[in-house]
């Protein structure tokens, strides 16, 4: 359960992490550059993660994020002292 | 009986385990197994060596290995680990068999990512790490004329710079459309652009590679952009942490596919410890988990682990990541967040730039340092930053670093005191009048 439980929580954030930034990528490219953004593959599993998780990842509140990844697998979640001074994440 | 302690790794985590866990229990027996020749070298200094700024690889070693036998350490050289059995606390080792411990620190580092398309087995395909292996390619570089760069990760970037140093025509293929676009803004790198250009290099942005053609050796790298013909890749692809071993044995592993460790980098299995490349430490800002970090890092993870698994007690903590290089003709640098990861995260942040001199106007030697930092909206505390300048980077980088975890706000910054001597330091100081330009963006 454990292993499955990490396996596809690997598998969530490359995603998710890719294509979040492949997005962020191709706004600053465009900005600073005037280059178009990441060859990034195509396809249809891509094309979902761009079009449909990429757009509602940023729509979600910032609390329902930060929980989302703090239910993550992780060393985040063995006891690690917060910071004093950064009581709270921001806008994660 | 002293406390049986084995390390599996020889790298700075491994080192620095083995150090502190003799330096907290002095009686303990400490072994450690490396498959390697040698420890306790720079592996981060190779790409210099190949780039001909360092002339022997000689330069690169720390300690011979009679100081370790002084020390206590038991090291053993070209031994590799095949098993762990956390059950019956003992390590399956190649050629002795079992091998009983009290209390086990897994440093087994990282592996690069496979690239993943055809060609992959051909000669000709140089992954950086071992130094002996470096010493063998810095013979074959003698004889290569033109040289493709896979990704312009933190070590393609040295590669790519330390090939062309080194007279090289050099090609650099990435599929991002900068260079660390992972990690650096484009405003950052545009200048170590600029100077591949100087330097000769040509670069391929937004571009694929799909294969590796030759016969026996690599002879050209086909990607999405046409055909490249060179005589030698040097591979450098993102890291990814060496876990193999744990996972069999059935130690957690979290999202980044590293080890699951707490503050004293213990793993999830009572008595085995991990640290370096192969174990996740949560980011300090964001809290979400992070591997693959610098040798820093490493070393520093590696005497806490060690000093723990002696008996002892140390706490390592979240990390904010200072980190530095010489990319081209240019330092760069920064510090937890940047802009493109902070927009991709969606993280709210408020920005100040300011392209200011390293020395006074005047004196010779002054070179630019551009500073880009970002804060909270609410509250101004510091969230990261950004640096390109000719130097002071890595002194800038570190003061952040630290102003981040500290949660030192815009308004600190915009007023700091700071040297002023025309041989080292300008009258205006670029962090402050980014912290002042980002307040005032604040005002408009």
């Amino acid at each position: 359960m454990t292993r499955s439980r990490s396996r596809f929580a690997r598998w969530l954030r490359a995603n998710s992490e890719r294509y979040l930034l492949e997005d962020a990528q191709a706004e600053m490219a465009r900005r600073y550059l005037g280059r178009p953004g990441p060859a990034g593959e195509r396809g249809l599993v891509p094309a979902l993660w761009r079009h449909l998780f990429v757009p509602v990842y940023h729509r979600l509140p910032p609390r329902l994020r930060q929980s989302a990844m703090e239910a993550m697998p992780g060393s985040h979640r063995r006891g690690w002292r917060t910071p004093p001074s950064r009581s709270h994440t921001p806008g994660i | 009986m002293p406390t049986r302690i084995v390390v599996v790794g020889g790298g700075a985590a491994g080192i620095g385990a083995a150090g502190a866990a003799r330096q907290a229990d002095p009686t303990a027996t400490v072994t450690v197994f490396t498959e390697y020749e040698d420890v306790a070298y720079s592996p981060c200094g190779i790409p210099y060596v190949h780039g001909k700024e360092i002339p022997t690889f000689e330069q690169l070693f720390l300690a011979g290995k009679e100081a370790y036998v002084e020390a206590g350490i038991d090291i053993r050289y070209e031994t590799r680990v095949t098993a762990v059995d956390t059950g019956r606390r003992q390590v399956t080792v190649e050629g002795l068999g079992a091998v009983p411990y009290d209390r086990l620190v897994l440093a087994t580092g990282f592996d690069y990512a496979d690239p993943g398309v055809p060609g992959g087995d051909l000669g000709g395909l140089y992954y950086v790490k071992n130094i002996r292996r470096a010493m063998e390619w810095d013979k074959v570089l003698d004889s290569v004329r033109s040289a493709v760069v896979v990704e312009a990760s933190p070590l393609g970037l040295e590669m790519t710079t330390a090939l062309a140093h080194r007279g090289i025509t050099t090609h650099l293929v990435d599929p991002h459309p900068w260079p660390l676009a992972e990690l650096a803004d484009p405003d950052i790198m545009q200048p170590v652009e600029d100077s591949w250009g100087e330097m000769g290099v040509t670069t391929h942005f937004n571009t694929r590679i799909e294969g590796f053609s030759g016969d026996g050796t690599v002879r050209a790298v086909r990607t999405t952009g046409g055909e490249i013909e060179c005589d030698l890749v040097a591979v450098c692809t993102h890291k990814q942490p060496n876990t193999r071993l744990a996972a069999e044995a059935g130690i957690e592993t979290g999202s980044t596919g590293a080890l699951v460790v707490d503050e004293r980098m213990a793993t999830s299995v009572a008595g085995v410890f991990a640290a370096g490349d192969c174990c996740e430490l949560p980011h300090g800002v964001s809290r979400v988990p992070i591997a693959c970090l610098t040798g820093s890092h490493a070393y520093s993870q590696g005497k806490v682990a060690g000093t723990n698994a002696a008996g002892g007690e140390r706490r390592y903590q979240a990390v904010y990541v200072p980190w530095g290089m010489v990319a081209g003709k240019w330092m760069i640098g920064g510090t937890s967040f940047g802009e493109t990861l902070a927009k991709a995260l969606g993280i709210p942040f408020v920005m100040g730039v300011a392209d200011g001199i390293s020395r006074a106007r005047y004196y010779p030697g002054v070179k630019k340092v551009r500073v880009k930092v970002l804060a909270e909206p609410a509250g101004h505390k510091l969230i990261g930053a950004q640096m390109v300048g000719g130097e002071g980077i890595k002194e800038r980088a570190d003061f952040l670093g630290v102003a981040v975890r500290t949660g030192v706000t815009l308004e600190d910054l915009a007023t700091m005191e700071n040297v002023y001597s025309p041989p080292i330091g300008a009258l205006n100081e670029p962090i402050s009048v980014a912290a002042q330009n980002a307040l005032a963006s604040l005002r408009r």
